[in-house]
């Protein structure tokens, strides 16, 4: 009978260990394509959201064919404010960046560095202050084509238990000569994000 | 003696209200003789999901040149069923050697198309190398 108890209870001491082992659960982290479907959705504007209005705004530039009419091949372009209305912290070369590199790569456009409200070279300016110094002779600066200038706005609707953040991507491409604006596009993320019925 | 007869009208009448509640189709209209001339291209199709297939349908691909010299690409998706659905696609780029070209900004992106509705969805190479394309569905 005591042989049976203590059994019985080395049974169960093992039957809870195996449960309490089964439920503990280790941190795990896998990577996933910081572009794609599995990237974490949030009412916030994700990686994929970035790079998805980045594509449709080159897109539209390439598209326009306002660049055929660029007085040189590549047309020099500086990047000018790029405006941030949204209620995020975001670093908007999160954006930019991805444009520049996308204008870059067709051949079209190369980015002065050295002007601008965008990240500056600041190793470039002073290399040519230096040449300007040991040479003696005045580096000529090459002056932008044209500008570009971005705002990024944030529109929040709430209905109920729902809430939808409908960014707003604008861009405008100015033609330095003659202060026009020569394309501009906006285009639009909205994301609903629905309230869960019983909060703590 | 009428008591069934209206019950089924009733309950009839309830379904009906329901079915089109939950419909969600697109009516389209368009000239019936189409002034665009667009250049259709002959495609390959590799079909892993059936089910996938059995929903969207790529009606037709077309391409285009755009900035002298940058490969356009525009494909029409039809949702085959009676409600709304939600789709992930990609293009890809590939070189004159078969190369694959890697773009930042060429990603999953999302579509939700209604009910039996078609809409074309388009990208443009940033790179001039680019000759060829892929395109790609998932769920």
């Amino acid at each position: 009978m005591k042989y049976s108890s203590t059994k019985l209870l080395g049974a169960a001491a093992l039957s809870a260990s195996l449960l309490f082992t089964g439920c503990t659960t280790t941190e795990e982290t896998r990577t996933v394509d910081a572009r794609g479907p599995d990237a974490i959705n949030t009412s916030a504007i994700n990686s994929q959201d970035w790079a998805n209005a980045a594509d449709q705004l080159t897109a539209s530039l390439l598209s326009s064919s306002a660049l055929e009419r660029a007085p040189r091949v590549p047309a020099i372009m500086a990047v000018d404010r790029v405006i941030n209305n949204t209620q995020l912290m975001v670093d908007t070369d999160l954006l930019i960046k991805k444009i520049r590199v996308a204008l870059t790569q067709t051949g079209k456009i190369a980015i002065t560095n050295t002007l601008g409200l965008g990240e500056r070279a600041v190793v470039a300016s002073e290399a040519a202050e230096m040449e300007e110094m040991q040479s003696g002779k005045k580096q000529k600066t090459i002056l932008p084509d044209y500008t570009l200038y971005a705002k990024l706005i944030q529109q929040t609707d709430r209905s109920g238990k729902m809430t939808q953040n409908t960014y707003a991507f604008q861009m405008s491409l100015v033609e330095v000569k003659t202060g026009l604006t020569v394309w501009e596009e906006e285009r639009q993320i909205a994301k609903q994000t629905k309230r869960p019925g019983v909060g703590w | 003696m009428k008591s069934p007869r209206s019950a089924l009208a009733g309950v009839a009448l309830v379904a009906v209200v329901l079915l089109s509640g939950c419909a969600s189709n697109v009516n389209t209209y368009e000239r019936a003789e189409s002034q665009a001339a667009p250049n259709y291209i002959s495609d390959k199709r590799v079909i892993t999901d059936n089910t996938l297939a059995g929903t969207f349908r790529v009606v037709a691909i077309n391409e285009a040149k755009v900035s002298g010299n940058l490969l356009k690409i525009q494909a029409t998706v039809e949702n085959l069923k009676n409600n709304a659905r939600h789709l992930n696609y990609k293009f890809e780029w590939v070189d004159a050697d078969g190369m694959s070209i890697d773009s930042p900004n060429e990603t999953w992106k999302g579509l939700a198309l209604q009910g039996r509705e078609s809409i074309t969805i388009s990208t443009v190479s940033i790179n001039p190398r680019a000759v060829d394309f892929r395109l790609k569905f998932r769920e």
